[in-house]
């Protein structure tokens, strides 16, 4: 999965200086140069890291934030900040932004701040994308097999669940291996451990 | 105190009511005696009249009894050559008849009784024989005879209501009757004769008859008379006859009427002056009552006024305070009213302005307007107040004081006084977050090619470490080259901006600009109680802004005043001195504040350095940077007598040479 650090700064030099910085650590990036070009581009696929001014003409870095939050957007967002912004800043990182950043900073240090947030929003992109396949894969279930599949999560033997459905025990089998199929799993215990990562989905 | 007044006036006009009544009880005594008077006067006029009216009627009784016995004895005399014939009588009747004796016939009787002759003749015996008897009266004649003595007649009527009577006298000639001699007297003439005419005036006289019957009378008026007459006997001649005289109504004594006249006038005229006295007294008690009230109404009017009203004479006097005054100084209007100035009430600390405007009012050369004046309250307070001075005329257009309202302003003045510290703090408060917006703004506008240098280094830095060929890092540090000459283009765009250049210097007066900055300090200065003496040794034309120049000026004062919180209040004061030396002007303003401390003053013009708790540091790096601005310099000193002495050196105008 390709990630991109996206810079929206109104400041041309510090978008150019920023992304030569990026690029010295081999980090991928992209600049903007207003929120509203970067909010014309955003979709909640996006993976990577934020790099957002709080101060901009036009649309400031905050607003832009709360923008893409209603996008679900979930890019982590570090913002960068002048003396002045502190108290904006600390509001953003409790309304969820991933960092804050004053200047003058310390450059290094701000790398380390985006690789760490693009790690973090890998790690959620590959969940959240495993989660989908997972889904998907349920959804090829019939009904049957899904009552099936819920009483072998349950432990129950086939036998017992033939008993409880009221169908043959060769026909518990059946459904058993086309649900393994399905699911691309080998076991019931694997079964259960693909399933356990549905459980611990977010509820958003 | 007012209503008490009128219910005391009220009772002791009731008290003196009943004087009212003496000059009417006198009016009546008086009217009763001139009346008493009167009347008295007319008895006795009365009673005088009466008994003259009797002494006349007895007069003219003797006097008519002497007549007819003077004619008697006359009659008596005849002789025989006066009968011997007819004219011898003649001439004897004719002299009888001369003496106004009343007689109007003589006849002479022989001694028989027989008409022998007679002047005038009788000519008609029928005429004068209606009484039925003959003429001459026999009766008579034969009595005259018998007696010897002369014998009246009764009266018998004669023509046209006359009446007649007859006396007979016998005449005697050696011892016997010769003759009778008989006068005929017309009582008509009788009286005619004998009753003179003042009488006649005064009376009407008639002649009765014993029945009452009057016969004839006399009198020179035609009247009617009504009063009561006198009456008396006319015996012996007249059988039965009597002498009545009645009174005219005689017209009153002229000095009588005059006197009783002018009396009348006189009581009327008392008692229409008296009528008009008690008018004018009724009409007075009302206009009385009716100052009564317009002077409670003004006194309540004066009482409920918030304003204070003072009065004084030319001389400075007070004469009357209303409440609102006394309350708004504290003292009462006994303890004020009768003072001179110096005034309690004065304010101490500008006792000598206070009496130069008290004079200048009293000289009429006060302000025309209000003015504002700060008083003394008794419990030391200080009151502002409000004056207005308006001259005092009498009733006769005479100006004899001045009267003062005074109105208190203390609370409005504290009001606008902190409206405006409010408003100097909001000024402040707002300059500081200008100015904070403003180094915001700078500071944003600097870091941004800083953050742009400092990701360049570091970002080239990083590519080095990782043995990068140099010619890829290159246009790292070129760029970030040009960003450090952008900060530097920032930097130079702010300082142009706080530099006003020169391009506004004007040819100005210094001194002009220290009286607007003072006037911009003003109330600061009235706040603080302090005083300013500016000793301007000379006019000083330089070359500068104003605007500038008068800001510097301004926070110079500022500090001044600011330092002087904890100076004693009779310490506070500023010193401004403008002198010229050489090509310089110097102004020295000197203030006895709290000087500058030794660790402080070598920061003291440093940008962003303050003592104060709310101050930014700028006031005198500004001072500074006007003045050198303008070419000239800006030192300080300790004051030898406490607080500071700024110095502001700046070069005068060149004099072109003459």
């Amino acid at each position: 999965m390709s990630t991109t650090t996206h810079i929206v700064d109104d400041d041309p030099a510090v978008r150019d200086a920023l992304q030569w910085l990026l690029r010295s650590r081999g980090v991928q990036s992209q600049t903007w140069a207003s929120a509203t070009d970067f909010l014309a581009f955003a979709n909640h696929d996006l993976c990577g890291c934020l790099l957002l001014d709080v101060r901009m003409p036009g649309m400031s870095g905050i607003e832009l934030f709360d923008r893409l939050r209603d996008l679900h957007c979930r890019l982590p967002v570090i913002f960068l900040t002048g003396h002045g912004d502190v108290p904006m800043a600390v509001q953003a990182l409790k309304d969820g932004a991933f960092d804050f950043i004053e200047k003058p900073y310390d450059d290094n240090a701000l790398v380390d701040k985006v690789l760490a947030a693009i790690d973090q929003d890998t790690r959620r992109a590959v969940r959240e994308n495993s989660i989908l396949c997972l889904e998907q894969k349920l959804t090829t279930l019939t009904q049957r097999e899904q009552e099936v599949m819920q009483r072998i999560l349950a432990g129950k033997l086939n036998k017992v669940i033939a008993d409880e459905l009221g169908i043959a025990m060769r026909t518990v089998e059946v459904h058993r291996s086309r649900i393994f199929e399905k699911m691309k799993v080998r076991s019931a215990v694997e079964l259960s451990q693909v399933l356990g990562i549905l459980g611990d989905k977010p509820k958003d | 105190m007012g209503s008490t007044t009128t219910a005391v006036s009220g009772e002791r006009i009731n008290r003196w009511h009943w004087l009212w009544i003496l000059p009417r009880l006198a009016f009546i005594l008086f009217v009763g005696g001139v009346a008493l008077l009167l009347w008295m006067s007319d008895r006795a006029d009365k009673e005088e009249q009466r008994a003259t009216l009797i002494s006349d009627i007895l007069w003219l009784e003797q006097n008519l009894r002497f007549h007819l016995a003077r004619n008697e004895e006359l009659l008596g005399r005849i002789d025989v050559a006066h009968t011997s014939d007819a004219k011898a009588f003649e001439s004897f009747a004719r002299t009888m008849f001369g003496f106004e004796s009343g007689l109007r016939q003589l006849i002479w009787l022989d001694s028989d009784g027989a008409v022998k002759l007679a002047h005038p003749a009788i000519t008609n015996s029928g005429l004068a024989g209606e009484t039925g008897e003959a003429i001459p009266s026999q009766q008579s004649y034969r009595l005259a005879h018998s007696l010897g003595k002369p014998v009246y007649s009764k009266p018998y009527p004669y023509f046209m209501n006359d009446w007649q009577f007859e006396v007979h006298v016998p005449v005697s000639r050696e011892g016997r009757i010769a003759g009778v001699a008989v006068g005929v007297y017309r009582i008509r003439d009788l009286l005619g004769d004998s009753v003179p005419w003042w009488l006649a005036e005064r009376y009407r006289i008639s002649i009765i008859e014993d029945s009452g019957k009057v016969l004839v009378s006399r009198s020179k008026v035609e009247s009617t008379v009504t009063e009561e007459g006198y009456q008396v006997g006319f015996d012996p001649p007249g059988s039965g006859l009597s002498l009545h005289a009645v009174p005219y109504h005689a017209p009153r004594p002229l000095a009588s009427l005059l006197l009783s006249g002018s009396l009348v006038i006189l009581a009327m005229i008392v008692l229409w002056s008296l009528w008009i006295l008690r008018r004018h007294v009724l009409r007075r008690q009302a206009v009385e009552e009716q100052l009564r009230q317009e002077h409670a109404f003004r006194k309540a009017m004066e009482d409920s006024l918030d304003t204070g009203m003072r009065a004084r004479n030319l001389e400075g006097e007070i004469i009357y305070v209303n409440p609102a005054f006394c309350r708004m100084v504290g003292w009462s209007a006994t303890e004020l009213i009768g003072r001179r100035p110096p005034m309690p009430y004065w304010a101490d600390d500008i006792l000598d302005e206070t009496r130069a405007l008290s004079d200048s009012v009293l000289a009429g050369e006060g302000p025309e307007v209000g003015f504002e004046l700060k008083l003394k309250h008794r419990n030391g307070n200080a009151i502002d107040v409000l004056i207005h001075e308006a001259p005092l005329i009498d009733a006769r257009g005479q100006h004899f004081g001045w009267m003062g309202s005074l109105v208190d302003i203390t609370e409005r003045k504290q009001a606008d006084e902190r409206a405006r510290q409010q408003q100097d703090r909001l000024q402040s408060t707002a300059r500081l977050v200008a100015m904070g917006e403003m180094a915001s703004s700078i500071a944003h506008e600097l870091n941004q090619p800083l953050a742009a240098i400092s990701s360049y280094c570091t970002g080239a830095a990083n590519l080095l470490r990782n043995q990068t060929p140099a010619n890829e890092v290159l246009p790292a540090l070129d760029k970030a080259v040009e960003q450090a000459r952008r900060a530097g283009q920032v930097i130079r765009r702010i300082y142009s901006l706080a530099r006003h250049g020169e391009d506004r210097f004007e040819l100005l007066r210094l001194e002009e600009r220290i009286d607007d900055a003072l006037a911009l300090m003003e109330a600061d200065l009235r706040q603080n109680g302090i005083r300013v003496t500016v000793d301007l040794q000379a006019k000083v034309l330089i070359e500068g802004d104003p605007v500038l120049l008068e800001q510097a000026l301004f926070n110079l004062f500022r500090n001044a005043v600011e330092s002087m919180r904890d100076t004693g209040p009779d310490q506070r004061q500023i010193g401004i001195t403008l002198a010229c030396a050489d090509r310089y002007a110097l102004l020295t303003i000197a203030d006895r504040g709290c000087g500058i401390a030794a660790d402080v003053a070598d920061k003291l013009f440093d940008p962003l350095f303050t003592t104060k708790v709310e101050g930014m540091g700028m006031g005198l790096a500004i001072c500074r940077s006007v003045v050198e601005n303008h070419r000239g310099r800006l030192s300080f000193e300790a004051n030898p007598g406490g607080g500071t002495v700024f110095h502001i050196l700046l070069p005068l105008v060149p004099v072109a040479p003459q």
